[in-house]
């Protein structure tokens, strides 16, 4: 493949989708329906963020909160739904 | 050849593996339901030519690089093991993170064909994917599957393009062979450009009229099947109508229907043997094997249709919502939400439940579910259960719902104490959970489930169970000169005299006859073997239509026959439901829990909270209901203060533990 042609390709998708400024600065803080780019994975446990990696949650990809449901929230990361608690959202930040 | 069938979770790998070879291995709809490599031979009938191809199916993986332990014996295998072609099932509503894993794939040199598997979900969705496009992109063949259709299905096709692709080299279209493995950086690096990849290709095969972010019917039903607050009561309700449907109300009913035919079938096998054959033949074959046997698969209609309703409930993706549900109650003991999906398939069968396990990540946490799942009462506990709720209760429903919640408490009790002895309570443990789509269960499915497990109940009861009743009644025909015990003098019988030491343990819990504790140590064998030794000890053959049988024993009551009070029986059921469950499921544990003090320590744990919830059941109960406490308090008050005070030693230890940990950490 083309490599200019994919980092062209990122670039928009990453203009496309500003955050909503100073709205929130974790997942758990974010509002519902509205996509949000990851701007980084803090914790300690690298075996979780390396998993997060795997399903393409990480810095620079599309995250959208679905539902909050007390303790949890649904989320949208690919094209898959995933319920996370809310001790992971506070360590996705957007 | 070897064809290894990989893929993320959920993507239909165990249900092609079944289509494709005809086997019937566990399905459900959420991620990680097969925790094992599998390998059967694919038939002939999707085969065109003559070639022997083995299927070998591997647990779900999102990438090369491991989280849980079944991904590694995905990644183990499909490095070292050489197939000969490389399926990879990619879930078509899913491109977007399949993808990653199958770049990775193809990176291996191994023949890579991809199976775009639920393809007909993509028509409904209004996803368009361009197949050729996808396949010039990746480099290898394409196949559009259905795999749980039955015609259309691509299976055919998908086995022509393996067999051609066998012994052709992979070329990678994202390669990656020249990144340092041991820098991670650089391997973030050049992972973080293979998503951007994927993202350029999908960007070029794919069309969505709606993108995955918004909202849907789904979603809707999550919020109320997951709700703060309904989310609990809902999964209890369910749950209730399981155990009502098979243990109340529709199992009970067939069982009914079968008592009768073994009935007949006992009277006919007793006119048959008429007067000519010794008393001793006759009894063991009459009441030892007819009998025992016969008592245990009475029930088989339960077990029926018990597992028909959990078979629905694992297929229509209402799992992983429990687990969503229960992880804020679990969170506070130490658990996360993930511990309550193996303690649902425990009510099935503890092994299967004690097994799934694995795909917690947490070893403490893998450890005490794997510990805790027996509480759930099992399918072969169901007869106890059913047993005790006909012959002392009436048959009322409350019964087994009430030893469920005392599980599903016991469980939470065994939890909270274990992250205390272990030291690790705070200690912050995520949770993730894939949510699948909802579908309609496939009634077919759960049909074959079911005839699978009746097939098992009915050869355990032609086995071991047989066996186990016919020396028990052996050994309580014959004394230890081996002469037939007289009527009157059964206390004499081998089996009398090695019950009776443990009978005596048993006092402080309400039911120190020695046939009881016959009946209980059985039970590790197999819990069913409990009704079964009950039926010989007893000389009772029908457990199900109690007025029958009150009339057959000479006008007194199975209850009177057992000589128990129902508080006393109450307790006996529950000692038999809370103590170590059968050895095949201890030694599913032993295998899980991979170390020899949990093992001794689970074990011990077990006898313990049977014992006590016993005690209290029976002493509490003739306190209330007779206004005084029964037999054997005193002793029993002692061994519960042991246990007890054990329990709180090891606990104020492991906090101490962790607070010197922290100290030391600050």
């Amino acid at each position: 493949m083309d490599q200019a042609f994919q980092g062209k390709r990122v670039i928009k998708y990453r203009q496309g989708r500003e955050n909503p400024v100073g709205k929130a600065t974790h997942l758990a803080s974010a509002q519902l329906n509205t996509p949000y780019w990851i701007t980084g994975v803090q914790t300690e446990d690298e075996d979780m963020q390396d998993f997060l990696f795997s399903l393409g949650c990480y810095e620079g990809q599309t995250v959208t909160i679905l539902s909050a449901l007390g303790e949890n929230f649904v989320i949208s990361v690919k094209d898959a739904r995933y319920s996370i608690d809310r001790d992971l959202a506070e360590a996705i930040l957007v | 050849m070897k064809i290894a069938l990989t893929g993320n979770p959920n993507s239909g790998k165990t249900t092609l593996f079944n289509a494709l070879t005809g086997q019937v291995e566990k399905i459900g709809n959420w991620s990680g339901v097969t925790i094992d490599k599998k390998e059967a031979p694919v038939r002939k009938k999707w085969v065109a030519g003559n070639e022997e191809i083995i299927a070998v199916d591997l647990p779900g993986a999102y990438s090369m690089s491991p989280f849980t332990a079944e991904e590694t014996i995905t990644r183990d295998f499909v490095q070292q093991e050489n197939p000969d072609v490389i399926v990879n099932i990619v879930d078509a509503t899913n491109l977007s993170r399949s993808l990653f894993f199958s770049t990775q794939l193809l990176e291996l040199g191994i023949p890579v064909v991809v199976a775009l598997n639920k393809c007909d979900l993509n028509r409904k969705k209004g996803i368009s994917i361009s197949v050729e496009a996808l396949s010039y992109n990746l480099g290898c063949p394409i196949i559009e599957t259905i795999a749980t259709s039955k015609g259309h299905n691509g299976l055919k096709g998908l086995l022509e393009f393996a067999i051609l692709s066998k012994g052709k080299s992979q070329k990678a279209p994202f390669d990656s062979s020249e990144v340092d493995i041991s820098n991670k950086e650089a391997v973030e690096a050049s992972d973080k450009k293979r998503y951007e990849w994927v993202q350029g290709i999908i960007a070029e095969v794919e069309r969505r009229k709606v993108t995955a972010n918004k909202q849907t019917k789904q979603d809707a039903v999550d919020r109320v099947v997951a709700h703060k607050w309904l989310g609990f009561p809902i999964f209890a309700l369910i749950m209730w109508t399981v155990f009502s449907i098979s243990q109340s109300s529709v199992g009970p009913f067939f069982a009914d229907t079968l008592v009768g035919w073994i009935d007949g079938f006992y009277a006919w096998v007793e006119g048959l043997l008429g007067g000519g054959i010794a008393p001793v033949l006759r009894v063991i074959l009459l009441d030892g094997i007819i009998g025992g046997v016969g008592a245990v698969v009475g029930f088989l209609p339960l077990i029926i249709v018990l597992f028909f309703l959990l078979s629905l409930l694992e297929d229509c993706g209402y799992m992983a919502r429990v687990a969503v549900v229960m992880d804020k109650f679990f969170k506070r003991v130490g658990l996360s939400g993930k511990s309550i999906i193996p303690m649902v398939i425990g009510t099935g069968c503890s092994i299967p439940g004690i097994m799934s396990t694995r795909t917690i990540k947490n070893v403490r946490q893998r450890r005490t579910t794997a510990m805790l799942t027996p509480f759930m009462p099992c399918g072969a506990k169901l007869p106890v259960i059913a047993l005790f709720a006909g012959v002392f209760f009436n048959e009322a429903a409350w019964v087994g719902t009430t030893m469920y919640f005392v599980g599903i408490f016991l469980i939470v009790t065994g939890a909270f104490i274990v992250v205390r002895i272990t030291g690790e309570r705070g200690s912050r443990a995520y949770f993730i959970m894939e949510l699948p789509e909802y579908r309609f269960p496939s009634i077919k499915r759960a049909a074959v489930e079911s005839f699978l497990q009746a097939k098992a109940f009915i050869l355990k009861a032609g086995t071991i169970i047989l066996l186990c009743n016919a020396t028990i009644q052996l050994m309580q025909t014959f004394d230890w000169n081996l002469n037939v015990v007289a009527d009157g003098a059964q206390s004499t019988s081998i089996l009398a005299s090695l019950a009776t030491p443990f009978a005596l343990l048993l006092v402080p819990l309400g039911f120190g006859a020695w046939q009881l504790a016959a009946a209980a140590i059985t039970g590790f064998i197999a819990k069913e073997n409990v009704v079964g030794t009950l039926a010989v000890v007893y000389g009772i053959t029908n457990f199900i239509n109690t007025d029958e049988l009150a009339l057959i024993s000479g006008g007194d009551s199975v209850a009177g026959i057992m000589g128990l009070t129902k508080v006393a029986a109450l307790s006996y059921l529950m000692f038999n439901l809370f103590t170590p469950p059968c050895f095949a499921a201890l030694g599913a544990m032993n295998a899980e829990l991979e170390n020899k003090k949990w093992l001794w320590g689970a074990i011990g744990f077990q006898f313990g909270m049977g014992y006590i919830v016993a005690f209290l059941t029976y002493q509490i109960g003739t306190l209330v209901t007779t206004g005084a406490l029964g037999a054997g308090f005193i002793p029993g008050m002692i061994a519960v203060l042991l246990i007890g005070g054990y329990i709180t030693y090891l606990m104020i230890k492991g906090e101490r533990l962790a607070y010197a940990k922290k100290k030391a950490l600050a």
